[in-house]
């Protein structure tokens, strides 16, 4: 515990160091007001673009607190992962190819607390970037469009976290043993596929983490009464996988190749 | 009981053999060196030992206890390129590495002040590690592998990459430290190890080929040997080839103009080649008689 405490402190004051820790809670930010700002404005928008149809703006309506607030979180399945993911590559693949993980194994240091420091860090991270994006979205949608339950807002972002989360660990997973280029790649490409399949076929696989996201726009929308327990369990047994992977692979792969 | 043995070692990598079953034990408080041209295989015993690389066969015994328990706590180790971490600090550097060595807090920023101190980077521990000079690097890395005042110390080429001041720094730094603690570094440079080891193991390809105390090295392997370097001339070339025949050489190695001759009798070899050369009228440049070196068994064992 003594190893792993330290451990995390040297990976957070990394995330400090390197600002990772201020530019992902500012992207996240400026990703979560910017969705209730240009909902809001949208009208005017096209009022100043000159050749909109006539007939359109009449129709226009302003959109609903919730669904502006859930479209702000949809915006961190694209490039709020992205980030995260980027953020996340070269954490062990860095280490590896740069040579510093030569030095740290040689210390009496298990793989399992370097792999699951990395992952708490990262975690970390997460949680600050998304607790604060999604504070700004819901303030301003709040100021803009209505009403919103905190409730809902509060247990939407923590499933969309979790979408997120599972993301994170597969990065992690793989950087064990691939460069961390490539160790992003796949990860979004795996993230990618397991939307798409379970967009495919939404009922029989509603217990994929994949289905998180919805789930949490259902959370928004209805508050709450379309929850399953099966896509968090789920999320939670491949975080756990990712970090047991890891570990396996990072307690082999410790030279420079 | 030696502090570690090491029994029968293999290490292959895709079925090529880069260590191939070695053994040798070391002694608490002895100071060793690891002789080898580059590819001897030193760098993946040392790995080994460090606990980095799964050997293929053979077992590695550390302090008595059974082959295969970690001993990670015990050691230090330096690899040949330290990588840091370059937006730490020294300081932080050398606290981090005291923590991961199992220290508490209070400990470990005891212990880095000190060896902070002790490797001479005391009034640069609050600077990042990324603005170090490579000697600095080098003397960082020699302070996070004593920290935790390890019972043996693994060093992979610690002065090789240095220029001549940062090499006699760390040179000083080592004869102090095996005064207190079992060293093992590996070089290529002889110089080095004949200054502070006691033993040598000579590793070539994969292999032990001469291994012993530096003493009983230098004295089965010294040989009386003669060098000498006459002008390009064709008499000249022509008598040195013609030496090769003499009773008292046991071996010769010409090229060029300049010979070496490994001779039974170096007072009877002086005597002869001197006079002949004065009979001949051949034009010698330089004479040297005396006893081969710790090179000179380099480049026997590594040369053939």
């Amino acid at each position: 515990m003594r190893r792993l405490w330290a451990l995390y402190l040297k990976e957070m004051l990394e995330s400090v160091r390197s600002y990772k820790l201020i530019w992902i809670p500012v992207v996240f930010i400026v990703l979560g007001i910017m969705q209730p700002l240009v909902s809001f404005y949208m009208a005017d928008i096209l009022a100043f673009s000159s050749n909109v149809p006539a007939g359109l703006m009449e129709n226009m309506e302003r959109p609903a607190a919730s669904s502006v607030m859930a479209q702000a979180l949809g915006q961190y399945g694209t490039i709020g992962m992205l980030i995260l993911v980027l953020g996340t590559m070269n954490s062990l693949a860095g280490e590896r190819s740069s040579g510093t993980s030569e030095l740290l194994m040689a210390k009496p240091v298990s793989s399992i607390s370097v792999v699951a420091a990395k992952w708490t860090a990262n975690f970390t991270v997460l949680v600050i970037a998304i607790g604060l994006g999604a504070a700004g979205a819901a303030y301003y949608t709040v100021q803009l469009m209505g009403a919103l339950s905190w409730r809902d807002v509060i247990a939407a972002s923590g499933l969309y976290a979790l979408w997120l989360l599972c993301a994170v660990s597969l990065t992690l997973l793989f950087s064990a043993w691939l460069r961390g280029p490539a160790a992003a790649g796949l990860s979004l490409l795996l993230a990618a596929v397991m939307s798409l399949v379970h967009g495919l076929l939404p009922v029989k696989l509603n217990w994929m983490p994949a289905s998180l996201p919805g789930m949490s726009a259902g959370v928004l929308a209805d508050g709450g009464t379309g929850v399953s327990l099966a896509p968090i369990v789920s999320a939670v047994l491949l975080i756990i996988i990712c970090i047991a992977g890891a570990s396996l692979m990072a307690g082999r792969n410790k030279l420079p190749v | 009981m030696p502090l570690l043995m090491v029994k029968d070692l293999h290490k292959s990598f895709k079925g090529h053999p880069s260590v191939n079953g070695i053994s040798f034990g070391i002694e608490a408080g002895r100071c060793v060196a690891l002789l080898g041209p580059n590819g001897a295989g030193k760098t993946t015993t040392l790995r080994m030992l460090a606990g980095l690389l799964p050997q293929t066969a053979g077992t590695i015994t550390f302090g008595g206890g059974s082959p295969g328990t970690d001993y990670r706590q015990y050691l230090g180790y330096l690899p040949q390129a330290p990588a840091f971490y370059n937006w730490m600090s020294g300081h932080e550097y050398i606290l981090f590495a005291a923590r991961m060595s199992g220290m508490n807090a209070r400990e470990a920023a005891a212990a880095s002040g000190a060896v902070l101190e002790r490797v001479g980077l005391g009034s640069a521990a609050r600077r990042r590690i990324g603005g170090y000079s490579g000697g600095m690097k080098q003397r960082l890395g020699l302070g996070q592998a004593l920290v935790h005042r390890p019972r043996l110390l693994l060093l992979d080429e610690p002065v090789s990459a240095l220029d001549p001041i940062g090499r006699r720094e760390v040179m000083e730094l080592l004869r102090d430290i095996r005064e207190e603690t079992t060293v093992i570094f590996s070089t290529h440079v002889l110089h080095d190890a004949e200054e502070i080891c006691d033993d040598v193991v000579l590793m070539n390809k994969g292999t032990i080929a001469v291994q012993g105390t530096l003493s009983s090295l230098r004295a089965e392997y010294s040989l009386p040997v003669i060098r000498l370097t006459t002008g390009k001339e064709d008499s000249a070339i022509r008598w040195l080839e013609a030496l090769r025949h003499k009773d008292f050489i046991e071996e010769a190695l010409i090229s060029d103009g300049k010979a070496v001759f490994n001779v039974t009798d170096v007072e009877l070899a002086r005597r002869t080649l001197l006079q002949e050369a004065v009979e001949l009228d051949i034009p010698l440049l330089q004479f040297e008689a005396g006893s081969s070196t710790l090179e000179d068994l380099f480049m026997k064992v590594v040369g053939t």
